[in-house]
């Protein structure tokens, strides 16, 4: 999987439910959803339902836990296409 | 230990669509569904619950400096409308929800009597913050005062404890 990739597949994902433009404008792997994004914590669940259904995966409890920032939202995809295939 | 969430509910209902698919299962656990589905006004109902969540979870943060994601780790008990419980692995948080003026607002404390010695703190006091965590600095004792903020929409309010 290409890291640029997926940084900029989560960047669509992500767009609309982001309240602070200049911080989506630097994304890196260390942006924070909440923190950094100001994504409102209702959205998340939005967030990790859009990444559910662009990936075709299930993200259980556990990995949901820790989908704070763009880095930990990329291993999960990662993780979860591989346990796929 | 305090904490405090706000919900606009007109915001809401333009941001969250709460019928999606699997949304609410991602959230609320399957007594809280049940709730939220009996209730003649679900969507109230959803708001409720999920400011209730919210504003526990900020006390558990702060207790435990756990950072993350887990809603359905809040488990609320409902008591009535305006009372309730969170618990969270062995901890519990009172809640006390207010639903007015198209917003639902709910204070979390870690003992009852705490609810009675809540002060409102406004927007022209200088918020402070360490290690993320809003403090307000005492003006008589000159010490550091922690408080929970929410904002949402419309609305803002901000709360700290009498001594």
């Amino acid at each position: 999987m290409n890291k640029e990739q997926t940084i900029e597949e989560l960047k669509n994902i992500v767009k609309p439910y982001i309240q602070n433009q200049e911080a989506f404008d630097v994304l890196t792997e260390d942006t924070d959803f909440i923190n950094d994004l100001k994504i409102n914590s209702a959205n998340l669940v939005d967030v990790i339902l859009d990444i559910e259904e662009k990936y075709d995966i299930v993200i259980d409890n556990e990995a949901m836990e820790r989908m704070v920032n763009v880095k930990a939202a990329m291993s999960i995809i990662e993780a979860k296409l591989s346990e796929k295939n | 230990m305090i904490g405090n969430d706000i919900v606009d509910l007109a915001l809401a209902r333009k941001e969250s669509n709460w019928k999606r698919n699997r949304f609410l299962d991602k959230i609320f656990t399957k007594n809280e569904q049940q709730i939220i589905l009996n209730d003649v006004n679900p969507e109230i109902m959803v708001w409720n619950l999920w400011s209730r969540k919210e504003a526990a979870y900020k006390i558990y943060n702060r207790e435990t400096g756990i950072r993350g994601f887990f809603p359905l780790q809040l488990e609320c008990s409902f008591e009535n409308v305006t009372m309730g419980t969170v618990y969270i692995k062995k901890k519990i948080y009172f809640t006390q929800s207010k639903i007015k003026n198209d917003s639902i607002y709910t204070i979390s404390v870690v003992e009852k009597e705490y609810f009675k010695k809540i002060i409102r703190i406004d927007t022209a006091e200088e918020i402070l913050k360490k290690n993320g965590i809003p403090f307000i600095i005492d003006f008589e004792t000159k010490t550091d005062k922690p408080v929970s903020i929410t904002h949402h929409g419309r609305f803002w309010k901000g709360i700290t404890l009498m001594d």
